[in-house]
């Protein structure tokens, strides 16, 4: 729609007034169906928009305001993420939303100890190898330390990419990363890929969710697992009282001290609140065609681990 | 895409409705399917070239931790049919898949013990992701249960192939501690090729959320045996016949743990001793108790005779 205003739009704006009006009508239906941004009602295009400059702004701070905010829970959260993944090496995995890298970090050193483990395993059980043979399983631990397995961040947002890279610079990961810069509704990649696909604390920001789904479905290899973290919805109400009370008043005005934007951690906490609950959020994934679709609740449904397999 | 998904909302409007007038009964079954194309799930169709090694009456009894206890009635891979006219009839269900790789699995349990290892291998033969063993617990215990059923389901096969040919008068009747001997030693013989991660199973089995499940396995299997051997006790024998053959087929089970002879002799020769030991305690049993009634009426006699005496002399 938007290139056939293309050309009408030069002869338009000879025409001021109420053709101008017409057109930015035009143009709203262009832009798309409504949708939510927080607590408004925007167009789908101006979500996008927006959301990738809420992303642009906390970049920098983003790792800082995470532990902030959960008062550091979330690296448990992603720890018992990447342990339910339980990936053994040759694993191909692609986090999208990835941004900061977390769960890429937590993959890479989870496969390693395992690699790790089987080797020793391996001697111990052949115990008259000759010294050729043992320095040979050294030189293969020294060459694939990870075993063949590797690890994709795709994420929308250039900000989020490059303090992720910053990070794996920093902390010293080279082997077995790579960093993508895509779109979870449009992946840059072939069909049947990967073997996990994840998307932590991200698909809440997806302005499409049955697309990345479909998405997420397509690049999976078949028999892959699809997992999911996200903020969702709790259901004893003392503790969602407490939760509304902490996520309202508390969180923007960390937002405000320590990043320096308040309306971005409004957006936050106005974005969980919109996001469909656990079972809905099952439903659609076995909409897009996942079978063995379940859900996991930690901290009593603050957060909560769907999975999925393409079968 | 829309059409999927219009179709995958009035799927599910038609399962809420189909949910609701057939209750309880319904989170027995999985939902509908067949709308979507699997990319895995196979067709009845292509299962034919591969064959299975259950019988008709599969006496297949899931796990707990399986949400969905597969009551097929039909043979192992004919798929559920579905209730609500849908044609999910050409494709298995998850459950058959999941059979499918534990099953294919199994060849890797020497290497990677009892393990998810063990069964992302497994997967991968299948031609599926190794993330597919994220399917089952990580502590391998469906892959231990489904072995154990699948043996005991062998095991039902063997006895009742055997029973036929003594029906058809091929062969004789074995006298019952030589068909139990054989029974014992067939059902344990299947532990050969993984017996050096047997103990690993045995201690899997024996954690609370499984014992459940090995249990009842267990006792199925000790009842199948006694039933085709004849048992037809209706008395307390039923249960101390059972117990005493559940204690001789465990305690062969570790002997056999340990066993290095050629062959597993040395258990062989322990299983032969404890079933005559068995027998003669089933032996010695009845004798008492015929004993005990001999003794019981020589007793009574003799104080019905000094009472009479007593009498006797009273009146005189």
């Amino acid at each position: 729609a938007a290139a056939g205003l293309g050309p009408a739009r030069p002869f338009l704006a000879r025409r001021p007034g109420a053709l101008r009006a017409l057109l930015g009508l035009a143009r709203g239906l262009a832009a798309g169906p409504q949708t939510h941004f927080g607590f408004q009602n925007v167009s789908e295009e101006e979500r996008r928009e927006k959301i990738y400059q809420v992303f642009e702004n906390v970049a920098e701070k983003y790792d800082v305001m995470n532990d902030s905010m959960t008062l550091g829970i979330h690296r448990v959260w992603k720890d018992i993420l990447v342990h339910k993944m339980n990936p053994s090496p040759g694993t191909l995995l692609v986090d999208v939303a990835g941004g900061t890298g977390d769960i890429a970090f937590r993959f890479i050193n989870y496969v390693r100890s395992v690699r790790e483990r089987q080797l020793q395993q391996k001697l111990k059980r052949h115990q008259n190898l000759s010294w050729q043979e043992i320095s040979k399983s050294y030189e293969e631990e020294r060459v694939k330390p990870l075993g063949d397995s590797q690890v994709v961040v795709c994420d929308i947002n250039k900000e989020m990419l490059k303090v992720g890279k910053q990070r794996a610079q920093h902390l010293g990961y080279s082997e077995g990363l790579s960093w993508v810069l895509g779109n979870a509704e449009e992946l840059p990649f072939d069909d049947d890929k990967f073997d996990v696909y994840t998307i932590a604390f991200g698909i809440r920001n997806v302005t499409r969710i049955d697309l990345a789904l479909q998405e997420a479905y397509r690049v999976l290899k078949p028999g892959g697992r699809f997992l999911c973290l996200e903020f969702s919805h709790v259901s004893n109400p003392l503790l969602s009282r407490l939760y509304d009370l902490y996520s309202f008043q508390v969180i923007p005005v960390l937002g405000e001290i320590i990043a320096g934007d308040w309306k971005s951690y409004q957006y936050l906490v106005e974005s969980i609140r919109r996001f469909p609950p656990q079972e809905e959020l099952k439903e659609m994934i076995e909409d897009a065609g996942f079978f063995k679709v379940d859900y996991q609740n930690l901290s009593s449904g603050i957060v909560a681990i769907h999975s999925g397999f393409k079968l | 895409k829309m059409a999927a998904a219009a179709a995958g909302s009035l799927r599910r409007a038609g399962w809420r409705l189909w949910r609701g007038r057939a209750g309880l009964r319904c989170q027995l079954y999985p939902p509908q399917r067949a709308l979507h194309a699997s990319a895995v799930l196979r067709r009845a169709s292509d299962e034919k070239k591969e064959p299975l090694a259950s019988s008709p009456q599969q006496q297949f009894e899931s796990p707990p931790t399986d949400p969905q206890p597969d009551h097929e009635p039909q043979g192992p891979r004919s798929s559920y049919t579905g209730q609500g006219g849908q044609e999910s009839e050409d494709y298995e269900s998850e459950e058959q898949l999941q059979h499918r790789i534990l099953t294919a699995a199994l060849e890797f349990v020497p290497e990677h013990g009892w393990t998810a290892e063990a069964i992302a291998e497994g997967a991968k033969t299948l031609g599926l992701s190794g993330a597919a063993a994220g399917m089952f617990h990580n502590d391998g215990s469906e892959l231990i249960l489904h072995f154990v059923s699948q043996c005991n389901t062998k095991l039902s096969d063997l006895l009742e192939q055997e029973q036929k040919q003594v029906q058809l008068g091929k062969t004789e009747k074995k006298p019952t501690d030589q068909f139990l001997r054989d029974a014992l030693e067939a059902r344990l013989r299947m532990l050969i090729p993984y017996i050096e991660k047997w103990p690993q199973a045995v201690s899997i089995l024996l954690l609370p959320h499984n014992i459940p499940s090995s249990l009842n396995l267990l006792t199925s299997m000790i009842d199948d045996i006694l039933h085709y051997a004849g048992d037809q006790s209706t008395d307390f024998n039923w249960y101390t016949r059972r117990a005493v053959l559940t204690g001789i087929y465990n305690t062969t089970e570790l002997v056999m743990m340990q066993d290095s002879s050629p062959d597993f002799e040395e258990t062989w020769r322990f299983l032969e001793n404890r079933i005559a030991d068995a027998m003669n305690m089933d032996n010695t049993a009845k004798q008492v108790q015929s004993t005990g009634q001999a003794l019981a009426q020589g007793l009574m006699g003799a104080a019905v005779t000094v009472s009479n005496a007593e009498t006797n002399r009273a009146v005189r």
